[in-house]
């Protein structure tokens, strides 16, 4: 289950650069369903982080690739900075409880974004708004079970249902988990018509801070041929230190 | 005295010569009639595209709160909602009164998302309010007593197609409160609306006032749009409606809501009185001539009278008098023959639909649809435009016909005619 | 035997100067009538249909296909200076435009707002044809002059003279970020430039949202809007546009169409409707003179004449009259058709809406009219109102004609 920690995820929402939240899960290898869950729930989960992040959006006409900076503080608290391509290097997102700013180095401008514009979703990448916004949790809104193994051998597979009254977009997830269930491998997100929608793959598996987590998310939507975004993690500082005025306006408008 | 002289001889000369004072009135009112089809032809034009704006959505009339004509903005609530509502359901007159509220949000099923402005409306009066969602091209119409409670939405077809969705599928909608949070909730697709424009299509968005209250926790509504019989009683009720009111809410007609509508008003009546001047004109013309060419003819007569003593004022008041009763004669006559024409189209309708190719029964307008049906009004007013129309037209066509004759020299008439 | 018949039906009326004078009087009138509300007809039909099809909408659009419906910035028609070129030579082409649709976020302080950036070439426009007809020069000075809706700018404060930040989505999906400067308001009947558009230079939106030499939507201009069909059919064959798509403005505006027919079928009627109130008064007229002759056609029904020749003799006159009448009429009525054709009639006539901001359809309204005939207009009114005058002495006549001569004297 991609868990978007939540302030990053907003904040590359609106981006309007179609950000796509780096959400990685990894678990710890207890057989118990409800670790499993809690682990793939947490799996980003740290009171800091700074993450430097490499995505690539695929769609039929064209390939747009970024690297950026992320930097998160508890759930309200996030700045990203985009590092390339070279024509928006500097461009940034501030993001503070409520409000979302984007600054934009080319024009030395600074703007407020309007709830109202926050509701657009992603623009180009195969994000759901439903990812980025909703805070939904394994634990909490699915019943989980486990089927059995996997039938392509990779290890086991896990079926999440939404409990009644949960307000979301997948009505099913299936997660296949490594045998020792602590790192997942793949994804299927079924919508509320059980018609699998998108899938998603999670690959290159590595050490990262303490924690052994896959750095490459592939996100397939299944009724869009040709559309693709891969997520990459080129480093994740857990429990990093990162002070509140981070998150300020002059932060913003610097250009480190 | 010598007024009811002046009438007794206006009359019987009426009688005496009673074939031309009968073609005169024949001709006067065969014009007056024409103008009188005419205006309500017209008026008919105009009425279906008022009427059929006002069940597109704009209302004859529409109480909303004080600044939002200017601002449109969709935060802005009514003051006391549902006394408000209560009591404009309460006027005379008001056929139907709808509310709304509106919220941007964004529905997404699966992968696929559509932003939208949701309209929250009242099931009960909704359908009968607006022509667009009258008839669904599938499902059913929003209902107050759906196990469904708030969550349900009706959808534009374009809408439904950009989602890839069926009827019975659970949407997730998101929108912003006012608090900046973001809200959602999930609502089931119970119908699609197609009217067959893409525009208005895309338009449609409309689940129950409730949940709107729920994705912005503001509670009430923005605007009530309230249906009248027609058009023709705005000017009745609205006065009524600011009383029942009673507060800083306003109560708008459509002509003030809608600038397109104002428009459309101004050209169709500029148009309305060029029209009837050029009838009135050409009436008058006709009349004109019809009572000069019977004053020349009577020259001796009226060399007669003078020669008596009759003075020339009295022998302009005889023939201005004649002209009024030609003028109430031929009202009589236009009445007679045009009323029945305008009397039937008041009850049957007028279809234009024959004259006007297009596959589609309705046509569709800016934002609103039309019926090509069209009711004209049959009261009072036609007939008070009938008399006023012939009388007005045969006493100012009298005029200079009576002055002529009254500047005639009785000696010289009174001589051969050459 | 013609001959003496019109020469004395002509004596006739020259012998009674003030009847013949009033009854062609009515004539005239009647024909000038018919003539000015026609032409105001045809001028107002002209002027609807010269707003629907107005600068924005054109008489023809050329779009990639399926941009109408997923606006998707990166839909873009490429090659657009050498495509503009080729369309403006085609013979039967009077103007050709492209656009440029960017949805974007725009502030002037810190607060941002949704907005619609709509790129247009700022000098082209200004010309015959143009979006910007009419507008001051200095409205469009500066580096990245902008100019922004009436309403949207009412509704979020900003003004001329303001610096204004625009961020979009690229058409490779990357960020669009320029600044533009106010340099006047807008007031156009279109909601979506009056409440939340921005009209910037094409080049300018073309490089902030790489979009080189692209745009989305052409628009295309001919002689007569009502040969849309023809004009789309000749641009099929300018190569490159092939693989576009082309749609007339009916294509693009079907209810539009269909209103403006709607609205010719009522003008058509209603110019009936004063056809037969001009038909009245003539009729009107010729009944009461022909009925006021009843004496001094009896006398000369005792002196001899026969009531055939009686017959005739009337109904030549009420021809000469109706010719004479009808010819008067439309000296006069052209006359005034030709004044106001140049002048423009002003249909309004104060009716409580102020020139500017009125909104039709959602395409602007010119107050004025500008009236102009066919030859079908004057022909109809020439056949049309000399047969009324003949059929209306008709009966009177003949009911003369078949008295006998003492009764007829009797009047």
């Amino acid at each position: 289950m991609i868990r978007l920690s939540r302030p990053i995820a907003l904040a590359l929402s609106v981006l309007a650069l179609l950000v796509v939240d780096p959400f990685v899960a990894s678990a710890q290898p207890p057989p118990s369903l409800s670790e499993i869950s809690e682990r793939l729930d947490d799996l980003y989960r740290s009171r800091a982080s700074i993450a430097r992040m490499e995505i690539e959006i695929v769609t039929p006409n064209r390939t747009r690739s970024m690297r950026i900076r992320a930097w998160s503080r508890g759930e309200n608290r996030s700045l990203i900075r985009i590092e390339a391509p070279a024509r928006e290097r500097g461009t940034a997102t501030l993001r503070r409880d409520r409000n979302l700013w984007n600054f934009l180095p080319r024009i030395s401008r600074t703007i407020r974004v309007p709830p109202s514009m926050m509701l657009s979703g992603w623009m180009g990448s195969d994000l759901t708004n439903d990812d980025l916004v909703r805070s939904s949790s394994l634990e909490d809104d699915f019943d989980g079970s486990v089927v059995g193994p996997d039938p392509e051998g990779r290890g086991w597979l896990i079926r999440y249902e939404a409990r009644p009254g949960t307000v979301g977009l997948w009505r099913r997830i299936e997660t296949v988990v490594n045998q020792a269930g602590t790192i997942p491998i793949e994804s299927r997100y079924y919508d509320r018509r059980m018609r699998l929608a998108r899938t998603m793959t999670y690959s290159e598996v590595r050490e990262m801070d303490g924690r052994r987590i896959p750095t490459v998310l592939t996100i397939q939507p299944n009724d869009r041929p040709g559309h693709r975004t891969v997520m990459r993690y080129v480093d994740l500082d857990f429990d990093a230190s990162v002070s509140e005025s981070t998150f300020s306006l002059s932060e913003l408008e610097q250009q480190r | 005295m010598i007024r009811s002289v002046t009438t007794r001889y206006a009359l019987r000369s009426l009688r005496r010569n009673l074939k031309r004072t009968l073609l005169s009135a024949i001709g006067v009112a065969f014009g007056v009639g024409i103008g009188l089809i005419a205006i309500s032809f017209v008026s008919g034009q105009m009425s279906m595209l008022y009427d059929a704006a006002a069940r597109g959505g704009v209302g004859h009339l529409k109480v909303a709160p004080a600044g939002w004509n200017e601002s449109r903005r969709t935060e802005l609530r009514l003051d006391d909602f549902e006394a408000q509502l209560a009591a404009v359901r309460a006027v005379e007159g008001v056929r139907l009164a709808a509310p709304h509220a509106g919220a941007r949000a964004l529905l997404a099923l699966g992968t696929r998302s559509v932003q939208v402005t949701l309209s929250g409306v009242d099931p009960t009066v909704e359908q009968a309010a607006l022509r667009y969602v009258r008839e669904l091209d599938e499902g059913d119409y929003l209902a107050n007593d759906s196990e469904l409670g708030p969550r349900q939405i009706v959808l534009g077809r374009s809408l439904v197609t950009r989602l890839d969705a069926e009827v019975g599928d659970e949407l997730v909608v998101t929108s912003v409160d006012d608090e900046g949070e973001i809200q959602s909730a999930l609502v089931v697709l119970v119908g699609v609306a197609d009217v067959h424009n893409r525009q208005i299509n895309d338009g449609i968005s409309q689940v129950p006032l409730a949940m709107i209250e729920q994705l912005t926790g503001r509670p009430g509504a923005t605007d009530i749009s309230i249906v009248l019989d027609s058009y023709h009683d705005i000017e009745r009720v609205q006065p009524r409606i600011v009383e029942a009111l009673r507060s800083d809410n306003e109560a708008l007609d459509m002509f003030e809501v809608s600038s397109e509508i104002r428009a459309g008003k101004a050209k169709s009546d500029g148009y309305t009185v060029a029209m009837l001047l050029v009838i009135l004109l050409v009436v008058l013309m006709g009349v004109m001539s019809a009572q000069l060419t019977s004053v020349l003819e009577r020259r001796k007569e009226f060399a007669v009278l003078a020669a008596l003593g009759m003075r020339s004022r009295n022998l302009i008041a005889v023939l201005l008098t004649e002209g009024l009763a030609l003028g109430v004669l031929s009202a009589a006559f236009a009445i007679a023959w045009a009323g029945p024409i305008v009397a039937s189209w008041a009850a049957h309708g007028v279809d234009m639909s024959g004259l006007v190719q297009g596959e589609d029964t309705g046509v569709a307008q800016g934002s609103v649809l039309m019926e090509l049906v069209f009711y004209p009004e049959f009261g009072l007013g036609f007939f008070v435009t009938a008399i006023s129309l012939a009388v007005g037209a045969t006493l100012v066509a009298s005029i200079y016909p009576a002055v002529f004759a009254s500047r005639t020299d009785p000696a010289s008439a009174l001589r051969v005619d050459r | 035997m013609f001959g003496t018949t019109l020469r004395t039906a002509w004596r006739n009326l020259g012998r009674n100067r003030r009847r013949t004078g009033l009854t062609l009087g009515a004539i005239a009138v009647a024909q000038t009538a018919v003539l000015v509300f026609s032409g105001m007809i045809n001028g107002f039909g002209d002027s609807t249909l010269e707003t629907v099809t107005g600068p924005i909408v054109g008489h023809a659009q050329i779009h990639a296909h399926d941009w109408r419906e997923e606006r998707a910035t990166e839909m873009a028609i490429d090659d657009v200076t050498a495509k503009l070129a080729a369309i403006r030579a085609l013979p039967g082409v009077d103007s050709a435009f492209a656009r440029v649709y960017a949805p974007a976020l725009v502030a002037s302080e810190m607060d941002g707002h949704g907005a619609m950036i709509l790129g247009v070439d700022l000098d082209a426009e200004t010309g015959p044809g143009g979006l910007l007809e009419g507008i001051a020069p200095e409205a469009l000075d500066g580096e990245h002059p902008a100019l922004i809706g009436a309403a949207f700018a009412r509704d979020t404060g900003m003004e001329v003279g303001d610096e204004l930040a625009v961020v979009g989505s690229a058409s490779d999906g990357s960020i669009a970020a320029d600044l533009v400067t106010i340099t006047g308001l807008i007031e156009t009947p279109l909601d979506m430039i009056n409440r939340g558009g921005l009209i910037v230079g094409i080049s300018v939106v073309q490089e902030a949202f790489l979009l080189e030499d692209s745009a989305h939507e052409i628009t295309v201009r001919g002689a007569d809007p009502g040969a849309a069909d023809a004009l789309v059919a000749s641009l099929s064959t300018i190569d490159g546009l092939d693989e576009l798509e082309i749609l007339t403005w009916q294509e693009v505006a079907p209810e539009m169409s269909q209103i403006l027919e709607v609205m010719g079928v009522y003008g058509y009627i209603v110019m009936i409707i004063v056809f037969m109130a001009a038909a009245a008064g003539v009729a009107n007229t010729m009944l009461m003179s022909t009925f006021e002759r009843r004496r001094e056609l009896g006398m000369l029904l005792a002196l001899g004449s026969g009531p055939g020749r009686l017959l005739r003799m009337v109904l030549t006159e009420a021809l000469l009259l109706g010719l004479l009448g009808v010819a008067v009429g439309t000296v006069v009525g052209g006359a005034l058709v030709l004044y106001w054709s140049e002048a423009g009639m002003d249909v309004l006539m104060g009716g409580g809406a102020s020139a500017e901001g009125l909104a039709m359809f959602g395409v602007g309204v010119d107050p004025y009219v500008y009236p102009f005939l066919t030859v079908g207009n004057v022909v109809a009114g020439f056949i049309g109102i000399a047969v009324v005058s003949v059929v209306a002495a008709f009966l009177p006549a003949l009911g003369t004609a078949r008295l006998e001569p003492v009764e007829a004297m009797r009047g």
